[in-house]
């Protein structure tokens, strides 16, 4: 009973973010930077590679994936966000949540479906991204680049997961997806608060939004982290801040 | 069957309920009565399990909501809006409610059949009418066929002809032996659709019992409330 229970929960989850136009954003955007970045850098890339400045070549095929995570930390936002939306103009206090909160009134076991519905379309979402990414740079830049490590991919779709899941519980602890977007977007893309950290201390590289990229690429900034220890402390990091969210959604009013 | 017993509620340094108790039983419509304010739906979000009182307890058949396995099939709520995300469908929005209760896709459209929503299940949420949305909350109190209704000012936003649907459909209900709990400040409204009323005031019950009783010595049910609620009403 429990666990058709749960299943029924991750179904509803997995229906909720699929029927919603700005999940399906963040779907495409996954799907699609990856691969363009691939095809419009291609001519730099070639020059840098041919002329000895692209650093370690392994890593070529894989530095695009990097950009698709923008995807999966919009379905993360997306998941909780949605639940806080107000449903119009004529009851502006009325949320989904409380519709969600009736259907399914065990808090924790709530969460957990969702963090289950969003790791399976984050994870299907990379797989089919890392696989188009990497097909497409070797048809681009052929020789060029050596052949990419499945390993490598598995742990570029795994490392997408956990950025997901790190978005999921940011919204979940503030409740507000323009929080999470802004510290996690900006942070990754325009200044790196947390690269800049690492030029005051090494420690910096393991916060979380940055030590998982060493999960899949060998040259990160200035620090070297094995990738089974980013993966280690990424999940670690994922785990403590869900766990965390879960509590704070478990106790507060809905 | 709704037992509600001592439930006090403190939100910030204010005691919304204090001590608030009552039943609500099978095959009765129970009004629960009270001006803006006075903490109606703030019980019903206990009994929902969406807040947490202080003190007391508030049960559906002897259980908490949030203890239920499958709690559409045991109970359905109309609170504030459709509670549906306004980009969704009425049918995608109540097909996901649907999932996560085991309940079969097939309920779904006879839910919308049932309130008059069937031609519009195609129609994003956000753009339902105010009377629309309550139908569509109603759609989704009713998928799991429960034996209990627990709805928040069900009447709100309707016009005269869905003012009367709507007491006719719940008059049904609890024909059929379904226990209905409804909220409203509609004195008329509710004279004219509940067995039961309990009238609340700043936070207490001030009055409980069947309509006969509570209504009194008092020529209507609105002289009875004003009279139990005095110590407001004078401002007026």
């Amino acid at each position: 009973m429990v666990k058709s229970g749960m299943v029924n929960l991750v179904q509803a989850e997995l229906r909720k973010l699929l029927w919603l136009p700005t999940a399906w954003v963040g779907l495409l955007l996954g799907l699609v930077a990856a691969p363009a970045l691939v095809l419009v850098s291609a001519g730099g890339t070639r020059r840098a590679i041919e002329e000895g400045i692209a650093g370690d070549p392994s890593d070529t095929a894989f530095q695009p994936l990097g950009i698709g995570l923008l995807g999966a930390l919009i379905l993360g936002v997306v998941a909780v966000s949605s639940e806080y939306t107000s449903t119009g103009e004529d009851a502006p206090r009325a949320r989904q949540l409380t519709t969600t909160l009736t259907a399914m009134p065990r808090r924790y076991r709530l969460v957990a479906a969702k963090a289950v519905a969003l790791s399976l379309l984050v994870a299907v979402q990379g797989a089919i991204t890392a696989v188009a990414t990497l097909v497409l740079t070797e048809v681009v830049l052929g020789p060029l680049v050596p052949p990419a490590d499945p390993g490598r991919a598995a742990a570029a779709v795994l490392y997408w997961v956990l950025l997901g899941l790190l978005s999921y519980a940011l919204t979940l602890i503030f409740r507000n997806g323009i929080v999470t977007l802004t510290v996690l977007i900006v942070n990754s893309s325009v200044v790196s608060v947390s690269y800049l950290l690492t030029k005051v201390t090494p420690l910096a590289a393991y916060l979380p939004d940055i030590v998982g990229a060493h999960m899949f690429l060998n040259e990160v900034g200035d620090v070297d982290i094995a990738p089974l220890t980013a993966g280690l402390v990424m999940t670690a990091w994922v785990t403590a801040l869900l766990g965390l969210g879960a509590w704070l959604f478990e106790r507060r009013e809905a | 069957m709704i037992t509600v017993e001592g439930v006090t509620r403190v939100r910030g340094r204010t005691r919304i309920l204090h001590e608030v108790g009552f039943t609500a039983r099978p095959g009765r419509v129970t009004g629960f009565l009270g001006p803006n304010g006075a903490g109606k739906t703030s019980t019903l979000r206990v009994l929902l399990g969406l807040d947490r009182p202080q003190a007391g307890r508030a049960l559906i058949d002897g259980r908490r909501y949030a203890e239920l396995e499958r709690p559409l099939t045991v109970a359905g709520a109309l609170l504030d809006g459709s509670g549906a995300h306004r980009s969704r469908t009425a049918r995608a929005h109540l097909r996901w409610v649907a999932a996560s209760n085991g309940l079969p896709k097939g309920r779904v459209d006879e839910v919308l059949e049932l309130v008059g929503l069937s031609a519009d299940a195609g129609k994003r949420a956000g753009r339902y009418s105010l009377g629309m949305s309550r139908r569509l909350g109603l759609a989704t109190a009713l998928l799991g066929d429960p034996p209990v209704l627990i709805l928040d000012e069900p009447v709100n936003g309707l016009d005269p002809a869905g003012i009367r649907w709507m007491r006719t459909f719940l008059r049904e209900r609890a024909d059929q032996g379904r226990t209905v709990l409804l909220s409203s400040h509609l004195m008329g409204e509710l004279a004219e659709t509940a067995d039961d009323v309990v009238i609340i005031d700043q936070g207490r019950v001030v009055s409980a019992g069947t309509l006969a009783e509570v209504v009194g010595d008092h020529p209507t049910l609105e002289d009875a409330f004003l009279a139990r609620t005095a110590s407001r009403g004078a401002a007026w």
